[in-house]
């Protein structure tokens, strides 16, 4: 065959041009590197494993609850003890585990779904994971020290204030959801970034995976909604701190400021919780049912409308504040029809699998328990709909009840359903399905027997965050049962602990594509090689590794301007159809977003603890490393440019 | 644009084209950093009208009097074309001129300092009036300008790293994203301060 | 394609296309928030007009203009939709199926965004506007 042709119709990289790609991209394994690397997909593991540890923190915390509450007049946890730890409990589960887990997922497999060979700003993901770790060091520290939040997850002022809860408690909650809240949002911004510019020529958005939707939707949503908590936040560290006056009636301040700043974060923030937590069920699900998703233009639509509608429900949290009932009836329209797309993705997950050829493997078991769950929160959400319910009920055990089915159901479920579907992808190992299936039931029991019982007491009249009850009221039978119950969930987690190093330590070599999988990320190896993808796959449809045309495209079909092996990049692609614009560098690692992270410790640390002088180093710090982190690489003359 | 246009327009072939297109990572990154900077200010005006509202008359409370406008229309009239030495400095950049990025630069460093300046005189007159804890009317007076000027601190940072980086050569015409950004969040701070002009000085003499 | 847009209207027809995606839903933001500020803030300082428009009336408005805005997106939303019919198989420079699939999104955002405005107006139709 005439050499002209070959190059014309392309060919597979040859073994030059493979090894200068590792050259490019792979890191020698030291502690160096181990500090600097901006690697997304040991990014994304960090994440994964750091968010387990806070979620380890938070059930054990949980379990402590539990205990104390088994029977009537126990004596385990002081009140002051028990306020901390259901305190702790709930913002860690929010903050610290569901949506730094959902991001660990998104950041170890955006890049791979979309066929990139990174994220769009590397450095700024290793700064956001490293501030993540500490915020989430910073808080939990405070359990030992006993200067843990305790103002319950939303914090209401005036409970809140100087003169109600003076000490440490709520400083440190303000400070690390402000810290917190930096990695969340470098993190929000650098996946938008990603799926708009990086994706694969070819992926224009109707060829999207309905996971990397979810995950951009959700973005979307952090960057309008976290700043509103950040700014509720810093008030209210103001006026704990320097006396200023916002929340102080007597001042001219107002308590429910706080209120409304804090759920119009809080509201869409439920669905920044689960949305991703469905885009991970709309990746596994139709896996395995053999076939695509039904209905993916609604789905999209669903995603999308959600993350709007989503912002106008923040008022139905106030029932009980006395504002004119017209305002509400603004409101509550957006209430009943957010429910018209959150129904319409469930359909969809319904037909798939009515039209599918379902395998019941470990990760389907847990989409499994996951539509039980979500479905029955979604029905006692439903009766909350119902006003004057709502009022009966607001601040019983009845919406402890609702609220775990929702978030346990809508997060925790298809987490682990992410989990054991990606296990093979991120280590290169099988895990043991006898093992994932005794977790399985035991979290799936374990959780309904928790949970539902609290329903009961709720009706019973049970009242939430008291941390011990007089017997005789009926209560016991549905509190013993409920704590029995968090022991079985505790016992599933470990076993799927247990499962995770068991794969790691015996687990056979996994495959590429051990389910017969869609997206992109099945294409390469298992674990991929820290480029990714030796070719940059050319998307000739919404089911990438079930297209010819597209397996092609990175085999017998590889072109150069695909391969890019002379140098660390990867491509950038136009925001709708994905038309290929122009490679781009890639930063290579470096420690740099470490110590600027470092410098953001500083600065909260000396906020908290009153040495002014330590934060005005570590902003020092923190200005410096950027000023260094940015400064543009040195260039020749002629690529500079210059003409005088 | 006339009615033939918008008749192509709505044909299959107008409605496909991929419009507007062609942005780099960098210009996106800025972008949803403002916005999200963008909706703190925006929560931060909207709290002061919910605060002001919810207390009613008079505002301002306990005897203060109507702000001053003297001084705050002079930072404006100073802050506010402070965007055009930058916007002439990025396109400088875009035609390889160096010197003319620099002047740019440092006619916005002069600007923007007067400005913090005017912000210093203005807190020295008004802090013998009422301070930061006398009442919400203080508190929010103080902490929304308080946080702007930190804007425009940082802003002045960004400007004095772009004039180092410039002078060594590492902005160029083919690399003018850093000049761009600094552009962007320099404009952006700018429009604040017109929505604060208007929620602060002007909107209590509504 | 093979069809020629001049530049001005390939830029009104993208434009076009992101008011049939998101134009409800940016007017039923308006509308939320017009709306709802509107009748609070004037039930809050006891009045039942605004700077003289009476308070019904300015709450209207705050209806009917969102719901026009609307109406005019869920219009273009659908004649998109059924101008772009993406052929099985496209491939290419065609852009179809993604202009498609916008579309279609912008159609059931659109109706939804109205569904909820015109919720609002039919409360405000029913309830006096001060009552809590
Ligand atoms: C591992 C199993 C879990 C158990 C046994 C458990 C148990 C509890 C208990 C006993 C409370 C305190 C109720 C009260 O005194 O009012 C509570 C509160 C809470 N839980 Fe869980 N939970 C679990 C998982 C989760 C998960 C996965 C999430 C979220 C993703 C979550 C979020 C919350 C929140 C937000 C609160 C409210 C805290 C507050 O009142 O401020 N929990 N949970």
């Amino acid at each position: 065959m005439p050499s002209s042709t070959a190059a014309a119709r392309g060919t597979r990289p040859g073994p030059e041009a493979m090894a200068s790609l590792t050259r490019h991209w792979a890191e020698a394994p030291s502690l160096r590197t181990w500090f600097g690397t901006v690697d997304h997909k040991r990014i994304g593991r960090r994440y994964l494993v750091t968010a387990a540890v806070f979620f380890g923190f938070a059930g054990a915390s949980a379990v402590a609850m539990r205990t104390q509450l088994a029977g009537p007049e126990a004596g385990i946890l002081s009140p002051r003890e028990y306020n901390q730890l259901f305190t702790m409990h709930g913002t860690a589960m929010i903050f610290l585990f569901s949506t730094p887990m959902l991001f660990g997922f998104g950041n170890f497999l955006v890049p791979l779904m979309i066929g990139a060979r990174d994220m769009a700003f590397p450095r700024l993901n290793a700064f956001g994971y490293w501030v993540f770790l500490f915020a989430g060091l910073f808080m939990w520290a405070s359990v030992p020290a006993g200067a843990a939040p305790n103002g319950g997850w939303f914090a209401y002022v005036p409970l809140t204030d100087e003169r109600n809860t003076p000490g440490l408690h709520l400083d440190v909650y303000t400070l690390g959801l402000l810290f917190l809240g930096i990695s969340t949002t470098s993190g929000a911004v650098n996946f938008i970034v990603t799926a708009l510019k990086l994706r694969a020529p070819g992926m224009s958005l109707n060829r999207v995976p309905v996971f990397v939707w979810a995950i951009v939707a959700t973005s979307f949503m952090v960057l309008v909604a976290l700043p509103v908590l950040n700014l509720d936040n810093a008030l209210l560290f103001l006026d704990r701190r320097f006396d200023t006056r916002f929340f102080e009636p007597e001042r001219g301040g107002n308590v429910l400021l706080w209120q409304h700043l804090f759920w119009i974060f809080g509201h869409p923030d439920v669905y920044i919780i689960v949305m991703p937590a469905l885009g991970i069920v709309s990746a596994v699900l139709p896996v395995f049912c053999r076939r695509g998703i039904v209905g993916y233009p609604l789905i999209v639509f669903s995603i999308v409308a959600i993350a709007i509608i989503s912002f106008g429900v923040w008022v139905h949290h106030m029932f009980a504040t006395g504002l004119p009932q017209l305002s509400y009836g603004f409101f509550s329209a957006a209430s009943t029809v957010i429910t018209i797309p959150s129904g319409l993705q469930i359909f969809a997950w319904l037909a798939t699998m009515l039209v599918g050829r379902i395998v019941v493997s470990v990760p389907f078991l847990f989409v499994v328990g996951f539509l039980v769950t979500f479905v029955v929160g979604g029905v006692t959400g439903v009766m909350f709909a119902l006003t004057a319910f709502d009022q009966q009920t607001t601040d019983t055990y009845f919406v402890v009840a609702h609220f775990h089915y929702v978030l346990f159901g809508g997060a925790v479920f298809p987490i682990l359903a992410g989990v054991y579907y990606w296990l093979p992808k991120m280590t290169g190992r099988m895990f043991s399905v006898r093992l994932g299936r005794w977790a399985f039931w035991l979290v799936f029991v374990g959780m309904n027997l928790t949970f539902f019982p609290m329903h009961v007491s709720g009706l019973l009249g049970m009242p939430r965050r008291v941390y011990t009850y007089p017997g005789g009221l009926g209560w016991d039978p549905w509190n013993l049962l409920a704590t029995i119950g968090a022991y079985v969930v505790a016992a599933g987690l470990l076993l799927v602990a247990v499962g995770v190093v068991h794969a790691l330590r015996r687990g056979a070599p996994a495959p590429d594509d051990p389910w017969g999988g869609d997206s992109l990320e099945w294409t390469t190896s298992s674990p991929p090689k820290p480029y990714n993808f030796p070719v940059i796959p050319r998307v000739h449809s919404l089911h990438p590794n079930w297209d010819p045309r597209t397996v092609e495209s990175t085999g017998p079909g590889a072109t150069e301007d695909r391969i890019l092996a002379e140098g660390r990049t990867t491509l950038c692609t136009s925001e709708l159809d994905g038309r290929y614009e122009r490679p781009v560098e890639m930063p290579e690692e470096t420690r740099k977003p470490l110590l600027a992270a470092v410098g953001l410790l500083m600065v909260f640390l000396g906020l908290l603890l009153a040495w002014y002088w330590v934060a005005a180093a570590g902003a020092a710090l923190v200005i410096g490393t950027l000023a260094a982190w940015l400064w543009p690489p040195r260039r020749t003359p002629q690529e500079a440019g210059v003409a005088g | 644009m006339t009615p033939a246009d918008l008749r192509t327009a709505l044909r299959p072939a107008g409605l496909v084209t991929e419009q507007p297109v062609g942005r780099s990572t960098a210009w996106w990154g800025v972008m949803l950093f403002i916005a999200t900077e963008g909706t703190v200010f925006a929560a931060l005006l909207g709290s002061y009208f919910y605060l002001r509202f919810q207390h009613g008359v008079p505002w301002p409370p306990d005897g203060i009097a109507q702000p001053d406008l003297r001084l705050p229309l002079v930072m404006t009239a100073v802050l506010v074309p402070s965007s055009l030495p930058v916007a002439w400095a990025e396109a400088g950049i875009r035609r390889g001129r160096r010197w003319q990025v620099r002047a740019g630069l440092l006619a916005t460093l002069v600007m923007g300092g007067t400005f913090l300046g005017l912000q210093g005189m203005e807190y020295h007159e008004n802090l013998r009036e009422y301070t930061v804890t006398t009442n919400v009317y203080g508190s929010l007076f103080y902490v929304i300008t308080t946080f702007h000027g930190a804007h425009v601190t940082v802003g002045l940072f960004m400007v004095c790293w772009l004039l180092a980086a410039a002078g060594r050569g590492g902005v160029s015409a083919r690399r003018p994203e850093p000049v761009r950004v600094v552009a962007y969040y320099w404009h952006f701070v700018d429009a604040v301060w017109v929505a604060i002009l208007f929620t602060v000085y002007l909107s209590p003499r509504l | 394609m093979s069809e020629r847009v001049s530049s001005r209207a390939a830029l009104v027809g993208g434009l076009l296309l992101w008011f049939a995606v998101l134009g409800g839903a940016l007017s039923w933001a308006v509308h939320s928030l017009a709306a709802w500020s509107i009748d609070e803030l004037a039930c809050e300082a006891g009045h039942d007009d605004l700077a003289g428009v009476p308070l019904v009336g300015a709450i209207a408005l705050a209806v009917l203009l969102p719901a026009a805005g609307a109406t005019a997106a869920l219009v273009v939303s659908v004649l998109a939709w059924r101008r772009l019919r993406p052929e099985p198989r496209e491939d290419g420079d065609r852009a179809t199926g993604r202009a498609h699939l916008l579309a279609v999104v912008g159609l059931w955002l659109n109706l939804l965004a109205l569904a909820m405005i015109v919720f609002g107006g039919v409360a405000a139709l029913v309830l006096p506007p001060c009552q809590r």
